[in-house]
């Protein structure tokens, strides 16, 4: 058994309402905050914006049950604010912007019915039960395009940070160099053998010389975590040669423990480079 | 030559490939070795190039396998290397191995150099 919604005459004469002739109105509040000093549209593309906002409005208030919120004719108002949302975003704009807009949208929407019907819609409680339920979901709607966008924001840089983080270069056919800089963490250390091993694999390259003259400190974690990014290097069959070891961090792998028996090591970039084409056979003349 | 999830493969003149399958039972690694070096003693390999391109992941137990058969191979004067490692199986072998392993790696089987 379903439960039958009792509405107010001023709701019920809402609902009846053939909306229309109500953009001007609509115009006001996007000129407020989208066509002030940030600039965020212009008065051509604001006018567009109300008259689509008011035919959506005319379509949820005239479908089958406006306080549907599953309704199509809502979902459909409700990502028109999401991608106004977006698009202000997109234009360097603020979510504070867009939600200001859409409360003030609001009551510039029942000042603009009331005035066009003759009906006092700001004086029903019951109207504006129902349109504060109606743009509570809309504002909703904002943020979570904010934070959609936000993740997105967040994801690029992210990607960049790795990009930049992993600068890795093929110098010659099959060999692969990697200038690590800056301070080496385990996440990061994490983040470089990940995007070395898939480099490895997808150049097929036989040497990779790893640089560590801008590292200047190396902890335990870390310098296990090197011994691990040389072994899978020499797993997937490449030879890994590390140059640049500073001598404070030569001195901490020793009392450190760490065994560099089995790893290639060269004092500048340039020697390195010289021994991968040694062993790949290569003479490189003056 | 086919033994139960191994196929083995003479590539050249005493190299041999072995390519191991969905229904190989490293469990039965004794008998499997037994096979393995019986056939490359009585073909008198030199090498051994395991391919490991379809495994996406080693773990300690398949470490193991490897670990005995190159053991096993380097008792009848035969070198295994392992070839074509995936990252994710490299990454995770990295993590727990310690030392030098018995087997040589190589990125493919021409990529290979003593």
């Amino acid at each position: 058994m379903t439960a039958k919604k009792v509405l107010s005459e001023k709701v019920k004469a809402l609902f009846a309402l053939k909306v229309s002739g109500i953009a001007a109105d609509l115009e006001v509040p996007g000129f407020a905050f989208f066509c002030g000093d940030n600039r965020l549209m212009d008065v051509d593309e604001v006018a567009d914006l109300s008259h689509e906002l008011e035919s959506l409005l005319a379509s949820l208030l005239s479908s089958k049950d406006p306080t549907d919120l599953s309704s199509a004719a809502f979902m459909a108002t409700k990502d028109f604010f999401g991608n106004l949302s977006q698009k202000v975003l997109m234009r360097g704009g603020r979510v504070e912007d867009v939600v200001r807009y859409t409360q003030t949208l609001q009551l510039a929407l029942i000042d603009a019915l009331a005035k066009n019907s003759g009906i006092a819609f700001g004086q029903s409680r019951s109207v504006l039960v129902y349109f504060t339920g109606i743009f509570n979901e809309l504002i909703m709607a904002v943020f979570g395009a904010y934070l959609e966008e936000r993740e997105h924001t967040l994801q690029a840089q992210q990607a960049e940070l790795k990009e930049t983080a992993t600068p890795i270069t093929e110098i010659w056919d099959g060999v692969l160099t990697l200038p690590i800089i800056g301070t080496l963490d385990s996440s990061r250390t994490m983040l470089v053998m990940e995007a070395l091993l898939n480099r490895i694999s997808k150049d097929h390259a036989r040497t990779v010389v790893m640089d560590l003259t801008g590292v200047k400190s190396i902890d335990s974690q870390v310098s296990h975590h090197l011994i691990q990014m040389v072994r899978a290097v020499q797993l997937m069959g490449s030879d890994a040669i590390i140059t640049g070891i500073h001598p404070e961090i030569a001195r901490a792998l020793v009392s450190l423990n760490i065994d560099f028996t089995n790893i290639t090591t060269r004092a500048s970039m340039s020697d390195g480079l010289k021994e991968a084409f040694v062993r790949m056979g290569i003479t490189v003349s003056h | 030559m086919s033994i139960p999830g191994l196929h083995l493969t003479q590539i050249g003149h005493g190299d041999f490939l072995l390519d191991p399958s969905k229904s190989l039972n490293i469990r039965d690694r004794d008998s499997l070795i037994e096979r393995v070096t019986a056939h490359l003693l009585q073909a008198r390999a030199a090498r051994l190039y395991y391919d490991l391109s379809d495994l996406a992941l080693i773990d300690p137990l398949y470490y193991a396998w490897l670990d005995a058969l190159a053991r096993a191979a380097r008792v009848v004067n035969v070198t295994m290397i392992c070839i074509g490692m995936q990252p994710s199986a490299a990454f995770a072998l990295s993590k727990f191995m310690s030392g030098k392993p018995a087997f040589q790696t190589a990125l493919a089987i021409d990529g290979w150099h003593k």
